[in-house]
C-alpha cells in the first residue's frame, strides 16, 4: 500500500515537473496566444467576408506603429504599420486560399516583462488563383514584441536565413 | 468471452501490461528523439525524394563524427517541426562554387550521380568556416532562384536523412 502511493506521488510529481516546464504562463502564455489569434485572422481572411479596411484595421492592431520588417537580401525594409497593411492588403488578391502555421515558437520576455523576443518558423501554404496548386513554403523569424496599452504588438519582425 | 480476453491481454495481464508500456515508452523515445519522421513537401531533391512522401531523421547519425560528402540531412529552422532536407556538398574549410550548374570544390569539378537535370547556375566561390557545410538539392532543374541552397551551420543540421 505505502509503497503504491509512493508510486502515484512520484508520478504527481513527475505531471507537476512536466506542466511547470513544458506549459508557458504569464507573459509568455500572452504572446503566444496573441501570435495565434495573428494566424488566426489572417487564416480567415479569405474566407469571412469581411473588407479590405475593416480588415487592414484588424490587422494594425497586432503591429506598433514604427513597426521596421526587415526581410532579406533583396527587399527593401518596410517601415511603419500603415505602409505593411498597405502592401498586404495588395498582395491579398493574388492568392485564392493562404494558410499561415507559425511552428517551433520560443519566446524570451525581457526584464519588467513588458517586451519579448520572438523566434519562430512561419509555414505559408499559397493556392494560386490561376492554376490551383498548392506551394508550401517556409521561413525563419525572429520578432521583437511590445506591450502596448494592455496588448502585444509586433513592434520588428527580422528574416533570418537558415541557408547563407 | 474468456478466450478474447486471454487473447487480449494474455495469460499474465499484469505482464502484458508491462510491456504494453515499455513498448510504448520505446516507441515514443525512438520516434521523438531518435528516428524522427518527416514528410517531404516540394521539389528540390527531385529525382531522390518525391514530394508527399515518408523519411526518417535519424539523430544519433553524427554523434561520432561530422557530416559526409554525399549524405543526405535535415536541417532545422527555429525547432525541428519545420526542415530543409538538403544535400552536403561542401565540407567544412572548402572552397565552393558553382560554375554553369557543376558544383567545385577546391576548384575540382565534383562527380554527382545523383543530379538528372542541370541549368547553369553560376555561384560564386565561397570558402566555408570550421563548422559550416554547403547545401544544395538534388534538383538542379530548377531556376537558381527558386531554389534554397548555401552555406549551414553544423548545429543546425538535425540527422541524416533515412528510408
Amino acid at each position: 500500500m505505502r509503497r503504491n502511493a509512493a508510486i502515484v506521488l512520484a508520478v504527481a510529481a513527475l505531471a507537476a515537473g512536466a506542466w511547470y516546464f513544458l506549459v508557458p504562463s504569464g507573459g509568455s502564455a500572452n504572446v503566444g496566444a496573441r501570435l495565434q489569434a495573428l494566424s488566426d485572422l489572417i487564416n480567415s481572411s479569405t474566407v469571412d467576408g469581411v473588407g479590405p479596411e475593416a480588415r487592414g484595421a484588424q490587422l494594425g492592431a497586432f503591429f506598433t506603429e514604427d513597426v521596421d520588417v526587415d526581410l532579406g537580401q533583396g527587399t527593401a525594409p518596410i517601415r511603419g504599420r500603415d505602409t505593411l497593411i498597405g502592401m498586404a492588403g495588395r498582395l491579398q488578391p493574388r492568392t485564392a486560399a493562404f494558410r499561415l502555421r507559425f511552428e517551433d515558437v520560443t519566446i524570451e520576455m525581457a526584464a519588467g516583462e513588458e517586451a519579448a523576443d520572438v523566434h519562430l518558423t512561419a509555414e505559408i501554404m499559397r493556392r494560386s488563383i490561376t492554376t490551383g496548386d498548392e506551394s508550401l513554403d517556409a521561413r525563419e523569424f525572429t520578432l521583437g514584441m511590445r506591450l502596448v496599452g494592455g496588448e502585444w504588438q509586433i513592434a520588428r519582425v527580422t528574416a533570418v536565413d537558415t541557408l547563407k | 468471452m474468456s478466450v478474447i480476453r486471454r487473447f487480449v491481454f494474455g495469460q499474465n495481464p499484469r505482464r502484458t501490461a508491462v510491456r504494453v508500456l515499455v513498448l510504448a515508452a520505446i516507441s515514443f523515445i525512438t520516434f521523438r528523439w531518435v528516428l524522427i519522421p518527416i514528410r517531404t513537401e516540394g521539389s528540390s531533391m527531385l529525382p531522390t525524394y518525391t514530394p508527399d512522401r515518408l523519411h526518417f531523421v535519424n539523430r544519433l547519425a553524427y554523434g561520432a563524427g561530422g557530416p559526409a560528402r554525399g549524405d543526405i540531412v535535415a536541417i532545422k529552422m527555429a525547432g525541428p517541426h519545420v526542415l530543409y532536407v538538403k544535400r552536403i556538398v561542401g565540407l567544412p574549410g572548402e572552397r565552393v562554387a558553382i560554375a554553369g550548374g557543376q558544383v567545385q570544390i577546391n576548384g575540382t569539378p565534383l562527380t554527382e550521380p545523383y543530379v538528372r537535370h542541370r541549368r547553369p547556375w553560376d555561384v560564386e566561390e565561397v570558402i566555408l568556416g570550421q563548422r559550416e557545410y554547403f547545401v544544395v538539392g538534388d534538383n538542379r532543374g530548377m531556376s537558381v532562384g527558386d531554389h534554397d541552397f548555401g552555406r549551414v551551420e553544423i548545429d543546425r543540421i538535425l540527422g541524416r536523412v533515412v528510408f
